[in-house]
Order: C-alpha cells, then sequence, then structure tokens
C-alpha cells in the first residue's frame, strides 16, 4: 500500500537554512511546506548579524543581497586590553564591502517571504514534535496538534537543538569543547551616535572585537554595530570551568565586558533593547542524512563559531539539501547512501565552506590547548599577522619547520594559495551587490504599487 | 550598565516544555550549573525546573544531562522566548 503524500519536502525551521532550502525546491518544483515553531521567523534566533561578503559573492548567494540591511561593514578592529594597557589592531582592505549587518528578526522574515514567494507553502507558530519514521525511512512529521504530514523528503533546518536531528538519533547531547553558550545584547544607541563611534579610518563603519582578562572563556567577545542598535555577545566554551564562584554565570562575563572603560565609552548613553541566548556548537555531526532525511544548517554542524560564521554555510547547506532532494525524488531513491552521496559533492565543491572550516579547525586546536594568559598572547600574534588565515599558514609552517616535515610546509603553501580569493574583498562582489541592491529596491516599489 | 538579562516572551500558556524523568535524576545539578536563567532548583533530592517561565530555550540543561534525565521539547503553539535585534 502506498500512503498519500502531503508534500514532496518538508522543510523544519525558518532560521537561515530552512527557507534558502524550501525557496529552491519551490524553484525547483516540489510541493514544499516550511514550517516554523516560532509565531514569526527569527523569533528564536539571536546569532548570525554579519554577513560575509566573500560568500555572498557565490552565484547562489546573490539574491541575499537583496535583503533587509542595517550597515554596510567595511573593516574589523581589535582591542586587546590588559592590566597595563591598550592594543587596538586594525584590519582594513583598501576598499570594498567586508560585512553586510542584519537583524535576525527582519532578515528571516524577508527570506522566509522570498520562499513563500517561490511557491512554498509557509506555517508559523507549530512545533514540529516528532519525525515519522518506518523501516528506517524517514517518511515525514508529526506536528503539535497530533496532525502527521509524509513528504518524500524531509529537511532539517531546526538549529542547534533540532528535535528532527534529535528524534533521529543523529544529534547527540554535546558541552565541553564542543558547545559555547553565549549571552547577547543589544543596546539602542541611535543612530548618530554609531556612526560616530563605530567609523572607522576611511569613514567606513567597523566591527569590534575585545580580548581582556575576564570578558570570556576562551572566546572573542564582539560589539556589532547596527543601524540604531549595537549587538554584543560574550561567553564561553562549556567546560566544567566555564562557571565557577567567580563567573557564577555567562551574566558576569558580561558584566565584566560592559565594564570594561573602552566598552563603557562606546556604550554611554544606551539602553539595553533585548538579551538573547544561545548555543553553538563547534564540532562535526558524524552523520547528516538518513534515508529520507537530511540535516543542514546548525542541526547538521554546519558552523564554525570560532571564526563567527554559521549563515552562509546555513544558506548553501539549505540550498544544496534542496539540490539533493529534487535529484533524488526524480530517481526515486531516498536512500541514506544516495542522499549523502549527493549532498556531499556539493559541499566538498564549495571552496568557500572548505576552506573556513579549515581555517576554524585549525585554530581552534591552537586555542583551546591553552591557557587564557596564551591565547592573548596568541591572539596578538593572529592580529598582528593579519587574522586567523595567517594563524593557520604561520603555524603550519613553523610545526613544518620544527618537525623537519615537508608534508606540513606543503600543505601550509598549498592552503595559502587556495585561500587567497577569500583574502581580498573582490570588486566583481561590489558591481553584483550594487546590482541587487537596485533590483532590490526596484522590487520595493512594484510591491508598493501592487498595494496601491 | 547592567547586565541583568532579562527576555521577552510571546504571550500565551508555553506548557511543560521541559520535564524531568524524576527516577533517572541522580541530583548532580549540572543543568542548574549551566543554566542562564535560574530556571532549576533542587527539591529533596532531584533538580526541577521550577521557574520554566523564565526559560530562554537555549537547551543547555538538556546538553549536560548525562543522566538522561531530561526531556526538552517546544514551547506550544509559537509561544516561548522571544529574541529581537538579534
Amino acid at each position: 500500500m502506498t500512503t498519500q503524500l502531503d508534500y514532496d519536502v518538508i522543510v523544519v525551521g525558518a532560521g537561515c537554512a530552512g527557507p534558502a532550502a524550501a525557496k529552491k525546491c519551490a524553484e525547483l518544483g516540489l510541493k514544499t511546506l516550511l514550517v516554523e515553531k516560532s509565531s514569526e521567523p527569527g523569533g528564536k534566533n539571536v546569532s548570525g548579524t554579519c554577513l560575509n561578503m566573500a560568500a555572498l559573492g557565490d552565484t547562489d548567494l546573490h539574491y541575499i543581497m537583496k535583503c533587509p540591511i542595517e550597515r554596510e561593514i567595511h573593516s574589523m578592529r581589535t582591542y586587546q586590553i590588559s592590566d597595563d594597557r591598550m592594543t587596538v589592531f586594525n584590519e582594513m582592505p583598501k576598499s570594498g564591502i567586508l560585512l553586510l549587518s542584519i537583524r535576525r528578526d527582519e532578515f528571516d522574515k524577508w527570506h522566509t517571504e522570498q520562499a513563500r514567494k517561490a511557491g512554498a507553502e509557509v506555517r508559523l507558530g507549530i512545533a514540529v514534535v516528532d519525525i515519522i519514521e518506518e523501516n528506517d525511512v524517514v517518511q515525514g512529521v508529526v506536528l503539535e496538534s497530533g496532525e502527521q504530514l509524509r513528504s518524500h523528503v524531509v529537511i532539517d533546518g531546526g538549529g542547534v537543538n533540532s528535535i528532527v536531528g534529535r528524534k533521529a538519533s543523529l544529534i547527540p547531547k554535546r558541552s565541553g569543547q564542543n558547545m559555547i553558550l553565549y549571552l547577547t545584547a543589544a543596546v539602542y544607541l541611535g543612530e548618530e551616535v554609531i556612526n560616530e563611534r563605530f567609523r572607522d579610518e576611511q569613514g567606513g563603519y567597523c566591527i569590534e572585537y575585545y580580548l581582556a582578562p575576564g570578558i570570556q572563556h576562551k572566546t572573542w567577545p564582539w560589539i556589532f554595530p547596527k543601524k540604531d542598535t549595537v549587538t554584543l555577545g560574550t561567553g564561553g566554551y562549556m567546560t566544567k570551568d566555564l562557571i565557577n564562584n567567580e563567573f557564577p554565570n555567562v551574566q558576569q562575563y558580561m558584566q565584566n565586558f560592559m565594564d570594561l572603560p573602552i566598552v563603557k565609552k562606546k556604550l554611554a548613553g544606551g539602553r539595553v533593547e533585548s538579551w538573547g541566548l544561545h548555543l553553538e556548537f563547534d564540532g562535526k555531526i558524524a552523520q547528516k542524512t538518513k534515508s529520507g532525511l537530511i540535516l543542514t544548517g546548525e542541526a547538521g554542524g554546519f558552523v564554525i563559531p570560532f571564526l563567527g560564521e554559521g549563515m552562509p554555510e546555513a544558506f548553501f547547506t539549505g540550498i544544496y539539501a534542496a539540490k539533493t532532494a529534487a535529484e533524488c525524488i526524480q530517481k526515486n531513491d531516498i536512500s541514506q547512501a544516495t542522499l549523502s552521496e549527493i549532498y556531499e559533492e556539493f559541499i566538498q565543491e564549495n571552496l568557500f565552506m572548505q576552506g573556513f572550516m579549515y581555517v576554524g579547525e585549525e585554530n581552534k586546536k591552537s586555542i583551546l590547548s591553552k591557557t587564557d594568559e596564551e591565547i592573548v598572547e596568541i591572539m596578538q600574534s593572529v592580529v598582528m599577522g593579519g587574522g586567523f588565515i595567517t594563524n593557520v599558514v604561520h603555524t603550519k609552517w613553523l610545526r613544518g619547520v620544527e618537525n623537519d616535515s615537508l608534508e606540513d610546509i606543503e600543505d601550509a603553501q598549498t592552503f595559502l594559495e587556495f585561500i587567497q580569493p577569500y583574502r581580498q574583498v573582490s570588486t566583481d562582489y561590489l558591481e553584483i551587490y550594487r546590482e541587487m541592491r537596485a533590483q532590490a529596491k526596484l522590487e520595493e516599489i512594484s510591491t508598493k504599487g501592487d498595494e496601491i | 550598565m547592567p547586565a541583568d538579562v532579562t527576555f521577552h516572551y510571546y504571550e500565551g500558556e508555553r506548557g511543560e516544555f521541559i520535564q524531568v524523568i524524576e527516577e533517572r535524576c541522580i541530583g548532580c545539578g549540572q543543568c542548574a550549573k549551566f543554566c542562564t536563567t535560574g530556571v532549576w532548583e533542587k527539591i529533596d533530592k532531584i533538580y526541577k525546573p521550577i521557574h520554566l517561565k523564565k526559560c530562554a530555550e537555549c537547551g543547555a540543561c538538556w546538553n549536560v544531562c548525562d543522566a538522561d534525565a531530561i526531556i526538552f521539547g517546544e514551547p506550544r503553539g509559537g509561544t516561548g522566548v522571544k529574541f529581537t535585534h538579534g
């Protein structure tokens, strides 16, 4: 007996991966449902507030450049503070836009709307509580109402603690050196004040990172400027010493961060509009597919918290999951082996993801084994050496020299050549960006025209 | 600026979306240790999510519970924590 299917694909979660997947599924002609537990897309999301232009340069992600943007970010500033001095490093490309800062509540709404416009059905405010699994094949999902929905493929974009991934036994419990717990605070300062306090020497705007004792646990506290608010974030790896007598909770790290004299000055006159709390997984999910199921974004472990990277990985994997689903449904083969083969091939071909995953892993290796004092020292050389990418090259190279290993040296050389395109902000991206912004404006005008 | 963390919530009854399987809880208190909002309280020998209304749904408690004593579900009908400006 064949059971009647409700959809070709059910996508769970309207974060970064879900709408990208649902949009692509609909564009590929699949009958698609996007289901989100929150009443509004983005209502449960705090993280990922700057889009990396190097990733948006990928053809698959050009449309993202049309999203509601808070600010164009041109440079990065790092404050390294010890008891007796403060050192400030500026990393500034000669030209171009490094990042786009966004608000997740606005962005996720826009993105979900793109999926709906492409033809996906969207249901909000209803949680998926279980999967339907028969003979080791995922057949659909169970909603909190008890309603059962069946599809050829389920795409899980449910985030770090996704119920779908957990019910399918693909997402395990994680803590220690693989999980980061962090708090965010959105502080209202007003547009004019932010223009003044977060401007770089070339007249652009910059994001800021801070390194100081007592403001983090092996991570990088940050301040990201939006239009009229700035977002602060800090926390740390969930090892047993994240919480202790001196730091009874992560609020204490945030308090110390906010109390740094330079940060106090930056936030003077401001008020906290909203707090956020989030877990981020810094490791790999062993198996990202099951027959009838594909994990994407944070649910699939596609996030590099160490580099603050996660949104592009979620967009990419969402889109690749959609393409994989379409191909497998066409072939009438949604087995784990086939889904996995096609999905992994897309991921392997993405140089941005491969490069950044490598950088994240190598840097994490060199950080986690060190004490806070040693980390500050490393960070100094990292920042002075031009960032995390250089750190990977340097450490590999030095290891090679120390151990007399030509392999390590060659590895460093190969990686340096490979990563070159991502060290610069190409002007090609800028042309595409301008074109996309112009298109977004036109679409906005035509939508308003329709309303009239 | 005081880091007195408070969260916004959608209106509506959230339901018991975090529960403890009492016979499994060994009272180690990891859930309470890693909870940022003070949801957990020790009652007799085990921990219970007494102040569930303060929960921000991060899932730290579920992740650190080695005894597998925590059921971590979803708030009902689109309710629960509401993040803005993120």
